[in-house]
């Protein structure tokens, strides 16, 4: 995962970036917010939603703006591609910011732990007491996923070793 | 179609495997043999790799994928996060030749190969397309006639409705779960946030207290427009957030009632007569009364 170099990046290569990273839409916002009427980032009361993300990017605003969380709040509900007169695809723009903000490594601390669990046995979200509970409703131990299964977690730890997500020196 | 992978994603087993249950119970009675899907992983998560590397994303969703076209079946996910991620990296495979490619190239360091053949469902668009109303009607041993439920749809199985395999006529005003759960006999009136978000997920983590604001309007449009006995849900992040989230805004003061809570086939198959310490046994949010409602002589289907 190439790191950027804020200084030298202008209006137009941060256009790219959200492009190569996911939001190609980017150029076709009007502006309009309809996203924002429906998203719920922004009934939640964050700062950093719709079209004022948008035009961050579109005006190259990158540095001023990596270090908001609001998009980690970003539920990727798609209520906002839905509704969209411009096609622009507003979450596909917002998750290609949060992978920028990522190649810079200003992630939510909440990121940490599914990605390190995921790694390590496939599963985002897993609790050693879930046997227990497992047990107590009639069912084995240990589901049939990768859990229990150490050629899947192989496999898993294969992709992501192998990605650029292997070069962030998160796992 | 009368049998189909099932993909369990991390929250219903390890969190509420009760649902697990509840699945297993439901879909062989219904005709519906559940194939396992061995070695399946996390679909990933929004939060993980899909936030990181799409190449990445679509790589981890496509082995899972792969796991149910080496069995021939069609895959039918519990959990609408699981839903959303997987169609639309599936969408995404399957429209854009670029990243196909390199979804070929990263599954090929694992020996395995996408071929699209097996598609995406929810497990209520099995129930509502491949079961159907009238055979859930069939098979019931209670109903819940004169009980009012509120529902919880949730989002990933809404949008967006161009990569998935079953669409509602208007995404916004969704009925596929208000017919499944009249199909057991009670009422499902619309009330005016019916479609918003619980506030589950990346919000719930990123911040807590925002997170449970939108959980706390939607708990009161219930309350106060339809009093509901129970809500029911096919999103197991719902099912987590409305159960947790009610004991926690109780205790802050900020509600003063609770309504049991549970996943749609948790109470199809407590209607269907199976064992509540099996399919519904794990809730933050008491349901032993309205369960022994549910489940009394007095109910008993014909």
């Amino acid at each position: 995962m190439g790191v950027l170099n804020l200084t030298k990046l202008d209006k137009n290569e941060i256009i790219k970036k959200v492009i190569e990273y996911g939001g190609k839409g980017i150029t076709k916002c009007i502006q309009c917010n309809a996203c924002a009427s429906v998203c719920p980032v922004a009934k939640a009361g964050f700062p950093l939603y719709g079209r004022l993300l948008y035009r961050k990017l579109q005006t190259g605003h990158f540095e001023e703006i990596i270090e908001d969380s609001s998009s980690w709040a970003c539920q990727a509900c798609n209520r906002c591609t839905e509704i969209c007169p411009q096609d622009a695809k507003p979450f596909e723009i917002v998750f290609a910011f949060r992978r920028m903000q990522a190649s810079e490594l200003a992630i939510s601390t909440s990121a940490f732990t599914p990605l390190m669990n995921l790694h390590a046995t496939g599963h985002s979200v897993y609790s050693e007491a879930s046997k227990e509970l497992r047990v107590r409703v009639g069912l084995k131990a240990v589901p049939v996923t990768s859990i229990g299964d150490e050629a899947a977690q192989q496999e898993i730890r294969t992709l992501l070793d192998n990605s650029p997500m292997g070069e962030l020196g998160i796992f | 179609m009368n049998k189909c992978g099932m993909y369990l994603g991390c929250n219903i087993p390890f969190r509420a495997p009760d649902i697990e249950q509840s699945f297993y119970k439901v879909f062989p009675a219904l005709g519906i043999e559940v194939v396992d899907m061995e070695g399946a992983t996390c679909c990933p998560a929004w939060g993980t790799a899909p936030s990181f590397d799409i190449d990445t994303w679509l790589a981890v969703s496509g082995r899972n994928i792969t796991i149910a076209e080496q069995k021939n079946v069609d895959i039918m996910t519990g959990c609408n996060s699981c839903f959303g991620v997987l169609s639309e990296a599936r969408h995404m495979i399957n429209h854009d030749p670029e990243r196909k490619k390199t979804v070929d190239k990263n599954l090929g360091l694992i020996n395995r190969k996408f071929q699209g053949t097996s598609e995406i469902y929810h497990v209520s668009h099995i129930l509502y397309k491949n079961v159907g109303i009238e055979k859930i009607k069939e098979n019931l041993t209670y109903s819940l006639k004169n009980l009012k439920i509120a529902v919880q749809p949730g989002c990933h199985i809404l949008w967006p409705s161009e990569v998935m395999a079953v669409k509602e006529k208007n995404s916004f005003f969704p009925t596929i779960l208000k017919e499944l759960c009249q199909a057991l006999g009670a009422d499902a009136p619309h009330y005016s946030k019916l479609n918003a978000c619980c506030g589950m997920g990346a919000m719930r983590s990123t911040d807590q207290i925002r997170s449970l604001g939108l959980v706390k309007d939607k708990l009161i449009s219930m309350q106060e427009e339809i009093a509901p006995d129970m809500i029911v849900t096919t999103c197991s992040s719902c099912y987590l957030q409305f159960d947790g989230a009610q004991k926690i805004l109780k205790e802050k003061g900020e509600i003063d009632f609770e309504i049991p809570v549970f996943y749609y086939t948790q109470l199809l198959a407590l209607c269907m007569g199976f064992d509540p310490k099996e399919v519904a046994a794990i809730s933050e949010t008491p349901r032993d009364a309205i369960i022994e409602k549910i489940q009394s002589g007095q109910r008993l289907a014909n």
